[in-house]
C-alpha cells in the first residue's frame, strides 16, 4: 500500500498505522474517556441527509469561500495540531506546503516543532495561528508578536483545554514528548525502525516557538498532558481573550466554542470567526459533537462571525452538510495527521486532493454551483 | 494486570474478573432477565451531551455537595451492597475506610458482612443503613436500634426488593450465601486458590445483623433471590414505611422509587430522600433507568427531599450528567464494587480518586465550579 492507493480516510489511518510507532499511531487516533464523542463527532453526519436537486445546470462550481479575511480555494482546512515533526520528519513543513499548494490554511500549533518565523519564509500561503494561553504572560505576548510580524493571517484562540483530557490510550501505550524507550513501547518503536532512524537523523526535537521561555516539554521527557497542566492558565477568562484580540487586531477566532453564550460573547468581544470545536473528541468525552451543535449556533450568530466546524470531518459530503447547517469552513486535524504520517508533503496534497474532488463532485450531484447555495433546506434530518 | 494498570471502570471489571471465583464475580456482574436494563442503566447517559462553557477561570473546583443535612466533598458515595467480604476478605472495613478517606458516605447494608457497630468505630464520615424489611419483626426492630445506637446518620428502606429478581447467571453458576461448592462451581473455586485461602483464613463468613434471627445466609445456603422472597415481608406498604420513618426519627429515604407518584407519596410520608434506582438492573428488567427518570422526578419533588441518582455511573461525566438534571447526588455499587473484590481499600480508594479527578477534569472543562453552577442549560438531549 502506498500513498497513491490511498482514497480515503480509512486507507490514511491504515497506511499510518503501518508507519508510526503504536504510541504515536494511538496518540493521534485516540480520544478521552471511552471515546463516545469522538466517534459521535462523525457519525452526527449520518443523521441526516442530502436533497439533491437536478437538472439545476451547474458548470463546474466554485468552492471559494472567505475566513480570517482571506479567500480559500476550498471550504476545508488543516487544523492546528501540536508535534507533526513525530509523525513526519517534515513535520509542519510538509503542511504548510501542502495548504499552500491547494491554497488553503495550514494552521500552526503553539506547541509546533517549527517557528513561526520559519514557517513564514516556507509558504506565502494561507496561515492562521494557534495560541494558548500560558501562566506566564510574556510567553503569550511573545506569540502574538511575531506571528503579527510573520504575517500570518489569522489567530485563534484555543479554550478546550484549560485541563488536559483523559487520554487513556495514552496511559497504556506509555506515550511522551520527546518519545520515550519505555519497556512497554520498546517493540513497537524497535518495530518501525524507518520512523526511528528518520527521528533521529533530522533535526533535534523541539517545541520551537517557547524553547527559549520554558525548558518544559523540550530538554525533559514530558507528556503533552502534564505540558499543558503545568503551563497554560486554568484561570483564563473572558477579559484574557478580549486582551488578547486587541494585540492582535487581525481577524481573530476562539476555537472551542460550543454554547451558545459563548458564541454571542464572542461576538461582543469582537471575535471574527467560532471554531465550534470539541478538540475531537480528545478532551471532554460526552460533550456535544459540532455537527449536532452547528445550526443552533449559527441561528444565534451566523450572521455576524465566520462559524468553522472542526471536528469529525472525513469526507467531502461532511463538510457539505456541515456548510448546509450554516458553517462557512470546515477544519480536520485527524485526517490530515494519518495523511502527514503516511506520506509527509505527498500524503497532505493526496488527501487535499481527495477532498477537493469529493467536495467538487458532490456539489455537482447537489446542483450546487456556489458554496452558498447549501443552506438549511438542503438537509432532511432522520429524526 | 495490577492494579496501577487500572484506569477505568472496565479496567477494575476485568481484575476482579481474574480474582474472583466466577459465580462471585457474576453475582456482582449480572442482573436480572435479559439484563436490558442493566445495559440501559450507562447507556441512557448517552442520549445526551454535554455543552460546555469556556473562559470562565476554573482553577479550582469545589466537588462538594450537602444530602441528609451532611455535607460530603464528593458529589458521589457508595452505595450499600450486600456480602462484601466474599468480594474480598476486608469486605465493608475496606470500603468503610476508603469513603472516609474521601470524606463521602458509606451504605452499610442489612446483609452486609460486618456489623454496623464495628464500621461506627472505624469511620466517623458520614453512614448510612439499608433496611430490608423482614417478616421477623423482632429482626426489623433490632436492626434499627442497633444501627441507632451505632449513630448512623441516614435510614433507607428498600423497596424494590419486595421479591427476588430473576437473576439467571446465578441460577447457572449457583452462587448462594454462603457459598457452596457444586460440582459446576469447584472448578472455579480451584482455580482461584488466593481467593479460597483468603475466605477460609481471614475470619468466619457472617451476616451479623441477620444470624442472630435467621439461618438463611450463614448457616443455610440461600440465593439472594431466594432470600428475598423468602424472608422478606411481601405485605410491606406505605403504613408500613410511614412507621419504619418515624420509629427512626432521624434522616429516613425510600430506596427504589421510580414513578412520580410514589415521589410524591414519600414527601408525604416524611421522608428527607429518595434514590431513584431500579437496583442497579437486578430486579425488574425492562423498568426504567434513574437516568431517564430522573428529570421527571426532580421536577416533583426536587425542592423538598434530596433526589439521588443511584445506577449505571462509570464516569465522572456520567455524574455530571445527572447532577445537571437535577440530582443532589449519585450513587452506585458496582462503582467501587469491581475495586474492592480487585485490591480491597487500595483498589477502592484508587477507584474513587479516579471518579473524583474525572469530575474535576470535567468541571473545569465545561466551566464550573462548583456543582450548583451545573445545570439543565449545560444539557441537550439527542
Amino acid at each position: 500500500m502506498n500513498i497513491n492507493d490511498c482514497l480515503n480516510y480509512d486507507d490514511f489511518r491504515k497506511l499510518a498505522k503501518k508507519k508510526l510507532p503504536a504510541p504515536i499511531f494511538h496518540y493521534i487516533d485516540g480520544g478521552s474517556d471511552d471515546e463516545e464523542t469522538l466517534k459521535r463527532n462523525t457519525e452526527a453526519f449520518n443523521d441526516c441527509d442530502l436533497v439533491p436537486k437536478v437538472l439545476a445546470n451547474v458548470g463546474k462550481p466554485n468552492l471559494s469561500t472567505t475566513v480570517f479575511g482571506r479567500k480559500i480555494s476550498m471550504p476545508i482546512f488543516l487544523s492546528p495540531t501540536a508535534m507533526q515533526r513525530l509523525y513526519h520528519p517534515e513535520g509542519d513543513n510538509a503542511s504548510a506546503r501542502a495548504a499552500e499548494k491547494f491554497d488553503t490554511f495550514y494552521s500552526m500549533s503553539t506547541m509546533a516543532n517549527t517557528t513561526i518565523e520559519e514557517i513564514a519564509n516556507v509558504s506565502s500561503g494561507p496561515k492562521i495561528f494557534q495560541l494558548y494561553i500560558h501562566k506566564d504572560k510574556s510567553i503569550t505576548d511573545d506569540l502574538i508578536d511575531r506571528c503579527k510580524r510573520a504575517n500570518f493571517d489569522g489567530l485563534c484562540l484555543t479554550v478546550d483545554t484549560i485541563v488536559a483530557g483523559n487520554r487513556e490510550r495514552d496511559h497504556r501505550s506509555g506515550f511522551t514528548t520527546p518519545p520515550k524507550l519505555s519497556l512497554k513501547s520498546i517493540i513497537s518503536f524497535a518495530s518501525k525502525p524507518k520512523w526511528v532512524f528518520d527521528y533521529l537523523a533530522n533535526k533535534k526535537f523541539e517545541l520551537s516557538n517557547v524553547k527559549n521561555k520554558t525548558e518544559k516539554g523540550t530538554n525533559i521527557t514530558k507528556s503533552v498532558i502534564q505540558y499543558i497542566n503545568e503551563q497554560y492558565d486554568p484561570g483564563m477568562n473572558w477579559n484574557d481573550a478580549e486582551y488578547v484580540i486587541k494585540r492582535w487586531g487581525k481577524p481573530f477566532a476562539i476555537k472551542g466554542i460550543m454554547s451558545v453564550d459563548d458564541a454571542k460573547k464572542a461576538v461582543d468581544i469582537g471575535c471574527t470567526a467560532i471554531m465550534v470545536s470539541n478538540h475531537g473528541g480528545r478532551q471532554l468525552n460526552g460533550s456535544r459533537s459540532p455537527f449536532d451543535q452547528i445550526k443552533l449556533i449559527s441561528d444565534a450568530v451566523g450572521d455576524k462571525v465566520d462559524i468553522i466546524l472542526d471536528g469529525g470531518i472525513r469526507r467531502g459530503t461532511h463538510v457539505l452538510k456541515a456548510l448546509a447547517a450554516g458553517a462557512k469552513a470546515c477544519s480536520f486535524g485527524k485526517a490530515f495527521l494519518f495523511s502527514l504520517s503516511a506520506g509527509g508533503q505527498k500524503g497532505v496534497e493526496k488527501l487535499l486532493q481527495n477532498m477537493r474532488d469529493e467536495i467538487e463532485r458532490n456539489m455537482i450531484l447537489m446542483g450546487c454551483k456556489n458554496l452558498k447555495d447549501l443552506d438549511y433546506s438542503r438537509l432532511i434530518f432522520r429524526r | 494486570m495490577s492494579l496501577k494498570n487500572c484506569h477505568n471502570f472496565s479496567d477494575f471489571r476485568k481484575l476482579a474478573k481474574r480474582r474472583l471465583p466466577s459465580p462471585i464475580f457474576h453475582y456482582i456482574d449480572g442482573a436480572a432477565d435479559d439484563e436490558i436494563t442493566y445495559n440501559r442503566n450507562t447507556s441512557a447517559f448517552n442520549d445526551v451531551d454535554l455543552v460546555p462553557n469556556v473562559l470562565r477561570g476554573v482553577e479550582s473546583v469545589d466537588l462538594s455537595t450537602t444530602i441528609f443535612g451532611k455535607k460530603l466533598d464528593l458529589p458521589f458515595y457508595c452505595s450499600p451492597t450486600a456480602l462484601q467480604r466474599l468480594f474480598h476478605y476486608d469486605g465493608e472495613r475496606a470500603v468503610g475506610r476508603a469513603a472516609q478517606k474521601f470524606n463521602t458516605m458509606f451504605g452499610v447494608s442489612a446483609l452486609a458482612t460486618v456489623s454496623v457497630e464495628e464500621i461506627s468505630s472505624l469511620i466517623d464520615t458520614p453512614k448510612m443503613f439499608q433496611f430490608y424489611f423482614h417478616k421477623d419483626r423482632g429482626l426489623n426492630d433490632s436492626c434499627l436500634e442497633r444501627a441507632k445506637a451505632a449513630k448512623f446518620d441516614v435510614m433507607a428502606l428498600t423497596v424494590d426488593t419486595i421479591t427476588g429478581g430473576n437473576r439467571e447467571r446465578d441460577l447457572r453458576t449457583g452462587f448462594t450465601s454462603p457459598p457452596k461448592l457444586t460440582l459446576a462451581s469447584l472448578f472455579s473455586f480451584a482455580t482461584k486458590p488466593m481467593w479460597g485461602i483468603n475466605y477460609l483464613t481471614k475470619g468466619k463468613f457472617e451476616l451479623p445483623h441477620l444470624q442472630d434471627y435467621v439461618k438463611e445466609g450463614t448457616s443455610t445456603n440461600t440465593s439472594i433471590g431466594n432470600y428475598f422472597s423468602t424472608m422478606l415481608d411481601q405485605s410491606m406498604n406505605w403504613n408500613d414505611a410511614e412507621k419504619l420513618c418515624s420509629q427512626w426519627g432521624g434522616h429516613f429515604a425510600l430506596k427504589g422509587v421510580m414513578s412520580v407518584e410514589d415521589a410524591k407519596r414519600a414527601v408525604d410520608i416524611g421522608c428527607t430522600g429518595i434514590m431513584v434506582s431500579n437496583h442497579g438492573g437486578r430486579q425488574l428488567d425492562g423498568s426504567r433507568s434513574p437516568f431517564d427518570q430522573l428529570a421527571e422526578i426532580v421536577d416533583a419533588v426536587g425542592d423538598k427531599l434530596d433526589v439521588i441518582c443511584e445506577g449505571g455511573f462509570q464516569r465522572g461525566t456520567h455524574m455530571l450528567k445527572a447532577l445537571s438534571l437535577g440530582a443532589k447526588a449519585c450513587a452506585g455499587g458496582r462503582l467501587y464494587l469491581y475495586a474492592l473484590a480487585a485490591a480491597g481499600q487500595a483498589g477502592v480508594e484508587r477507584a474513587l480518586g479516579q471518579y473524583k479527578s474525572e469530575l474535576e477534569r470535567d468541571m473545569k472543562l465545561m466551566g464550573c465550579t462548583k456543582i450548583s453552577d451545573l445545570s439543565r442549560n449545560n444539557l441537550r438531549f439527542r
